[in-house]
């Protein structure tokens, strides 16, 4: 009895243990394709069909890293994430502590359209965005990417934070308010800490969704020393013929600030996506 | 007053000060020609060309890429709202398109420049390149008649051969088949020897219209397709049947498989570039994809095996990439100048030279490798949809291409598909007169 129950225990834990194996195999081997391809020439990626290179080639990111302003378009892009996060986790959070725990008129109303304005793609809003932005002299400011990329960020950060916050205890800000903080103190001390999981997902989204982001700051920007890091990339993509190695390199570059920021925040990101 | 009240009016102000900080004033530019494209591998090129114009005129150019081709086209479409449109652009789309920016003024008529001197600009060009930017007096766009852009470059769309394979096959690799029997025997040795015959990007619907097009020219002639398209002669008609026809006959003998229609062209370009295709239908663009890929590859150009010799059998060719002026430019004199040097030989040459894509000027055949001289040969037996007055609602021609893939794949007839194609074509006529 008791050697049926190991076997069928371990029989299971083999099949499940496979199983993951597979799939984390199918989710790694494109990465390691990239990271291996950006050693190799553009004739043996085509040619050579075996995953590591017989010669590492580490002067395609010599290549890569002079070529194109690399470094600029890299710091735009950390500039760009960095304040479009910031922005809308300090928006998102006042806005969603807002729609939990207060009352004032047209609360739902207001919180409705912003959940609708989440299912606009941002495509769509090109050209108007565009004239608006013009109106303003704000196209080809970072001012003005910035203020697009905040809004398009905000509505699903709201929505998280607003969904997690309503299961804040309500005697947690009560015992605040009798110790005499102000609605703003309750969210810095109470509300916050308390949603440190979302917190970590709204960081993650929105840092992804911005520093993946190419055709909004095409469209607003003319200067190409706005540009994100992401117009590095293309360089590499010919009309016809596409730099394969060079590509990778520049891949696998962009890849690792979002690879640490995801390690930073691992553990909030799990217990958000757990606990939401 | 409060402190904390005292703070957040500071807050406020800092904040404001900064938003107003960040809007800029409204340009001013100094004297240069501005220029966008989406062409990524033409750009060191077109900078190298931009210097050299500099230190000749004086007149500094600024060539700005934006790629990927869909995205630089929303930038267009954005700054023609705005107003912000750039000295000289291009425009990547239909000719429908390009007509609606013309008659909303946004791109000036080149006629007269080209005009001048005894229209010596104009007979620069090869006569498929310019006819794509052109509207004759009777074109159903509500154009005025003229030329509106300036090419630069053009493409032809043919198929390709590998020697050694041929030469395997035991045929003479000088000799690629010329008649569609030929072609469908070869496909049977094909089969034999597990080698993979046509291979094409029809997973991107265009590149099996294209195709098909090419033999219902030399089925039917030009007139009876460009009938077609006009609604005069249905889908229906015995001679398309027999264009449809001829993709079940050459998935039957194995000169195609299912796998070509979801192949994409970068797969296609690869397998043949490997050497593992007898043939390819592709764009003369080509030359340096398969350069990139594999330098040894050693291939011919020819037309697509002819099945009637009643009519001619027509490939796309001329459309290659263009350039417009705006004509609300305050630089546009300039502009036209900077076109007229763009594309006289000693340029158009370096770009033959540095990009491998066929010229748009006559005079600079001599300058071409020997697979661009073929390709451009093929120019004279050549035709464009952006070329005719006419042009084919979108639905029809997607309905027509996955018709012909479900032909390939055994699931559709040749004759259900006409029938469908037709269908297609009455109810989007009837939505356009409504």
């Amino acid at each position: 009895m008791e050697i049926n129950y190991r076997l069928k225990k371990y029989t299971f834990t083999t099949i499940i243990h496979l199983f993951l194996l597979v799939v984390a195999v199918s989710c790694i081997y494109p990465l390691l394709w990239m990271v291996f391809s950006s050693f190799k020439t553009q004739q043996t990626i085509f040619t050579n069909l075996s995953l590591i290179p017989e010669r590492f080639r580490f002067e395609n990111y010599y290549l890569v890293l002079t070529q194109e302003n690399f470094g600029r378009y890299f710091l735009n892009s950390i500039f760009y994430t960095g304040s479009v996060v910031f922005s809308i986790i300090i928006i998102a959070s006042l806005a969603g502590y807002a729609f939990s725990r207060l009352n004032f008129p047209g609360k739902n109303l207001i919180f409705i359209i912003f959940i609708g304005a989440m299912m606009i793609p941002t495509p769509g809003n090109f050209v108007p965005l565009y004239v608006l932005l013009n109106k303003l002299h704000l196209r080809n400011t970072p001012l003005g990417y910035i203020l697009c990329m905040i809004s398009g960020g905000l509505p699903l950060s709201i929505f998280l934070f607003k969904t997690f916050l309503d299961k804040m205890p309500q005697e947690l800000e009560d015992i605040a308010r009798i110790d005499g903080c102000s609605k703003l103190r309750i969210w810095w001390n109470i509300a916050l800490p308390f949603a440190k999981p979302i917190l970590g997902v709204v960081a993650i989204f929105n840092t992804l969704n911005v520093w993946n982001e190419y055709l909004l700051a095409l469209v607003v920007f003319d200067s190409k020393h706005l540009m994100p890091l992401q117009r590095a990339l293309v360089v590499f993509r010919g009309e016809y013929l596409t730099n394969y190695p060079l590509l990778m390199a520049a891949l696998t570059i962009t890849t690792l600030p979002v690879i640490v920021i995801y390690l930073l925040f691992q553990e909030y990101i799990v217990r958000g996506i757990v606990l939401k | 007053m409060e402190p904390n009240k005292v703070k957040s009016i500071r807050a406020w102000i800092l904040l404001s000060g900064l938003f107003f900080l960040g809007c800029s004033p409204p340009e001013v530019r100094e004297k240069r020609i501005v220029i966008w494209h989406w062409m990524t591998d033409r750009q060191p090129a077109f900078q190298e060309l931009a210097e050299r114009y500099q230190a000749q005129r004086g007149i500094q150019v600024d060539f700005q890429l934006y790629a990927p081709s869909e995205a630089y086209s929303q930038k267009v479409r954005a700054a023609a709202q705005g107003g912000n449109l750039p000295d000289i652009f291009g425009v990547l789309s239909e000719k429908r398109d390009f007509a609606s920016l013309i008659k909303a003024g946004y791109i000036l008529d080149l006629t007269p420049y080209m005009e001048e001197e005894n229209f010596a600009w104009r007979n620069r060009f090869f006569p498929q390149a310019l006819a794509v930017n052109k509207f004759s007096p009777d074109n159903t766009y509500g154009v005025n008649p003229g030329i509106y852009a300036v090419p630069i470059d053009m493409v032809a769309i043919a198929m390709v051969y590998n020697k050694n394979l041929l030469r395997k096959l035991g045929f003479n690799p000088s000799q690629p088949p010329q008649s569609f029997e030929e072609f469908l025997n070869l496909g049977r040795k094909i089969r034999e020897e597990k080698l993979q015959g046509l291979v094409s990007g029809w997973g991107e619907l265009w590149l099996i219209y294209c195709f098909a097009q090419n033999y219902a020219f030399n089925i039917m002639g030009k007139e009876k397709v460009l009938a077609t398209i006009r609604g005069e002669v249905p889908y229906t008609d015995s001679a398309w049947i027999e264009v449809l026809r001829l993709f079940e006959e050459m998935k039957n003998s194995g000169i195609i498989t299912n796998k070509v229609v979801s192949m994409v062209n970068k797969t296609a370009e690869q397998i043949f570039a490997n050497e593992k295709a007898v043939f390819a239908f592709n764009g003369s663009w080509c030359v340096n994809v398969y350069k990139g890929m594999n330098p040894d590859l050693d291939y011919g150009i020819m037309l697509p095996p002819r099945i009637s010799n009643r009519f001619p059998l027509l490939v796309w060719g001329g459309a290659g990439s263009s350039f417009m002026v705006n004509a609300h430019s305050p630089y546009r004199e300039e502009a036209v100048k900077f076109l007229k040097w763009l594309t006289a030989l000693e340029q158009q040459s370096y770009l033959v030279r540095k990009t491998n894509n066929l010229p748009a000027i006559k005079e600079c055949r001599e300058d071409l490798p020997q697979v661009l001289v073929d390709f451009s040969r093929l120019l004279e037996k050549s035709t464009h949809p952006n070329s005719w007055d006419v042009w084919e609602l979108p639905l029809v021609n997607e309905t027509l291409a996955r018709g012909i893939q479900a032909i390939v794949l055994g699931k559709k007839t040749p004759q259900a598909v006409a029938q469908e194609v037709q269908r297609v074509k009455e109810r989007e006529l009837a939505k356009k007169s409504n």
